[in-house]
């Protein structure tokens, strides 16, 4: 028989050995997320600049520049356009391609072929699109002047609407392999004898897919809504490979924003507090869909 | 016993092995030869060869090791900024003019006045000396420098009986007659002029051109006063010229066209002329060598004849002041050891653009080489644009000014140019944007 004091050592031991086995990774919340947010948020409501060594506290200065720069909300509105455009197209070809590769006609070669796009460089990406979207020799410009959509020798590059209109184009393209490979594997995941049931009970395909495969990805498409509006939001290279924010400021978003403050004129403070109006947003809408899905849930 | 001797043992073992290290480090230091540190912003191989080799022979006449670091412009603000933000600033910095005022404004620089002095004044073209210049004091050798020219297609000038534009009307008329459809279907197959705007860089550097060409500056020259804000009016007058020729005479899609765009229009035959710093040649040489010959260049006229400047650009070694006297003194004879005519020479020719030397003595060598011996006629015109003109790079009027590397990586200027050319936004008030940036950034800057 084990004394009491022998229980007690050893509940104290197996303790002490989660609490060694959690430290790595609570060292490494704290030294990689938890400083970098709290220090983002200090500095937002410093002057602090990359040009000199000290700065001081300015309280809501940086957010008053911010609200007040007539640009801003232009910028807002892109950044909106860009990540619900992307996402919604994101996530509905990436279902219906994992539709096409969950048939079991579908091979491996066609599994493969859909993912290429996840794999290419986002620079590759850029220098071929500008390339095939150049007003002189693109194909595609040459295209659509042919069907008297552009001017001759025009670029869709150089106008604002349709800039916003082909990056999103490519970055759905680019993204769909991820949001088709979760949808794939939930739809595997999905009892056959449901559908098996359902063509019993005299169920036709569109009734089937409404009322069996519809409501079992909802849970997948949440956790896939949050994933690609924080990343889609936040995305910066592609933009600024292709249009470099421009024409007149039509693709320029929230991080090319920061990215410029930052670098262009070394504002860390005035950065830190876009970056803030950012991520709380992103917070805000993540927060929102965990709260709904867990009350889905209940 | 055993476990106490043991302990023992490793203790002394590991104290000696201190000990002994510590001596070996100290001995090593006293035979190490100086070493200098140097980062480039030029990653290209051909011209980093040429620096390796250079850098190598200086050290080996100099008894000391160096160490060259590639940093690719697009790294250059972070990588400056995180190393002025840890005190490791390289020794000697191989950077844009914009850089170099970067780190001048972060204090890291010392003066190389002596160095200048030692080599001859003189032998230096003075407006690059004028862009290093902040405070009485120049803070970095000029290496070689780019000029803005109109490069232009001389048999297409030659056919339609066109002589070279002496001011912006004549300028105009030259681009409107230079439209032409080849094939009579109605559309134009070259254009006169493109007006390339890309948001990021092309469009003030278009801009600016124009601009000096018609006596506006961000700042005084003299006395480094903010100039922009009083030269509104006539900086109004450039952007509609700009604009002018933008819907007259040039392609649509320049409006997102950067330096790739508009040389390969010129060399492929789809514009007659176009602003550049000469990259076309090389671009030709490689694209379509039967176009070299046709290819020519003059000064953009000033806007009613006489140019008051133009705008360039350029690269330079700067010094960091760190160190002792003895480093600084090291630092500064390896600058000066690269300063032999053939050495500067070398490294403009590396450039795979037309970059001059800084030196008229390496300028001399320069034009001996046959990679551009084929182009006298087009050095004679940029040498005696240079020559007779004030130079520029945005911002730095008045000699280095970290302003330049604001307007280098935002894009504001490009913005309110293209927001211009779609008819969003009024000249006046892409001006008066412009003008509210520039201030603020100089405030910044204070």
């Amino acid at each position: 028989m084990y004394s009491l004091k022998q229980k007690r050592n050893y509940y104290t031991q197996r303790q002490i050995l989660g609490i060694v086995f959690i430290i790595p990774t609570v060292v490494f919340l704290l030294v990689f997320v938890a400083y970098p947010v709290l220090y983002n948020i200090f500095l937002s409501f410093t002057d602090a600049r990359l040009l000199k060594q000290n700065f001081s506290f300015v309280a809501f200065d940086n957010y008053k520049k911010l609200f007040t720069n007539p640009r801003f909300f232009k910028y807002v509105k892109n950044t909106l356009v860009w990540t619900f455009s992307s996402v919604v197209g994101q996530l509905t070809l990436g279902f219906a391609f994992a539709l096409l590769i969950n048939k079991k006609s579908a091979g491996t070669g066609l599994r493969s072929f859909l993912l290429i796009p996840y794999v290419v460089p986002a620079v590759a990406i850029a220098l071929v699109t500008k390339w095939v979207m150049n007003g002189d020799y693109g194909i595609v410009s040459w295209w659509l002047n042919r069907m008297n959509i552009i001017e001759y020798r025009q670029s869709p590059l150089a106008l604002p609407g349709s800039a916003m209109a082909t990056l999103i184009i490519v970055n759905v393209w680019r993204s769909y392999p991820f949001p088709m490979l979760i949808y794939w594997a939930t739809l595997k995941s999905i009892d056959i004898e449901l559908y098996e049931a359902a063509h019993v009970d005299g169920a036709n395909a569109f009734q089937t897919f409404v009322h069996i495969t519809l409501p079992h990805v909802k849970d997948a498409t949440i956790v896939l809504a949050i994933l690609r509006i924080v990343w889609t939001a936040t995305y910066f290279d592609l933009i600024w490979f292709i249009t470099g924010g421009g024409p007149a400021g039509s693709t320029t978003h929230l991080p090319i924003m920061i990215y410029q403050a930052s670098f262009g004129t070394f504002q860390l403070g005035y950065a830190s507090s876009i970056s803030m109006v950012l991520g709380l947003s992103l917070f805000v809408c993540v927060a929102f869909y965990v709260k709904k899905s867990v009350a889905n849930e209940r | 016993m055993m476990k106490k001797l043991f302990v023992l043992a490793v203790l002394l073992l590991v104290v000696g092995t201190l000990v002994f290290a510590n001596g070996t480090k100290e001995a090593t230091s006293q035979k190490a030869p100086d070493k200098i540190v140097i980062w480039t912003n030029l990653t290209a191989d051909a011209q980093t060869v040429v620096l390796k080799k250079q850098f190598t022979e200086v050290a080996q006449e100099m008894g000391i090791d160096f160490e060259m670091v590639t940093v690719s412009f697009g790294d250059m603000y972070t990588k400056l900024a995180t190393a002025v933000e840890s005190g490791e600033v390289p020794d000697i910095m191989h950077t844009n003019f914009a850089g170099s005022a970067y780190l001048y404004s972060q204090d890291m620089l010392t003066s190389v006045d002596d160095v200048i002095d030692g080599l001859g004044r003189d032998d230096f073209i003075s407006s690059y000396l004028h862009v290093l210049n902040a405070g009485g004091k120049t803070w970095g050798l000029p290496d070689w420098a780019l000029h803005t020219s109109v490069w232009y297609r001389k048999d297409l000038f030659a056919k339609y009986g066109i002589s070279i534009p002496k001011n912006w009307a004549e300028f105009k008329a030259a681009a409107e007659k230079l439209c032409i459809d080849e094939n009579g279907d109605g559309n134009i197959d070259i254009y006169g002029f493109p007006v390339p705007l890309n948001a990021v860089q092309v469009a003030p550097q278009t801009y600016y051109e124009f601009l000096y060409s018609a006596g506006v500056t961000t700042v005084d020259p003299k006395t480094g006063a903010y100039t922009f804000g009083s030269q509104k009016a006539k900086a109004v007058e450039v952007m509609d010229y700009i604009m002018d020729l933008y819907h007259t005479v040039s392609p649509k899609s320049s409006l997102e066209w950067a330096w790739n765009e508009y040389r390969n229009a010129l060399v492929e035959g789809t514009v007659a002329m176009t602003l550049d710093m000469g990259a076309v040649i090389l671009m030709a040489q490689n694209n379509n060598p039967e176009m070299l010959e046709n290819i020519g260049c003059f000064d953009l006229p000033g806007q009613y004849g006489n140019k008051p400047a133009s705008f360039g650009s350029g690269y330079a070694f700067v010094a960091s002041n760190d160190g002792d006297a003895a480093k600084i003194a090291l630092k500064k004879e390896f600058l000066t050891k690269l300063y032999t005519p053939e050495r500067a020479a070398e490294r403009a020719l590396s450039r795979p653009m037309f970059a001059f030397p800084s030196i008229y003595s390496g300028l001399a060598i320069y034009r001996q080489d046959p990679k551009v011996s084929l182009f006298q006629d087009q050095i004679d015109s940029i040498t005696n644009a240079f020559e007779n003109n004030n130079w520029y790079w945005y911002g730095m009027e008045n000699g280095l000014s970290q302003l330049s590397s604001q307007i280098e990586a935002t894009t504001f200027f490009g913005e309110s140019l293209q927001s211009v050319a779609l008819g969003m936004e009024s000249s006046k008030d892409a001006v008066d944007y412009i003008d509210q940036q520039l201030q603020e950034q100089i405030a910044l800057i204070k």
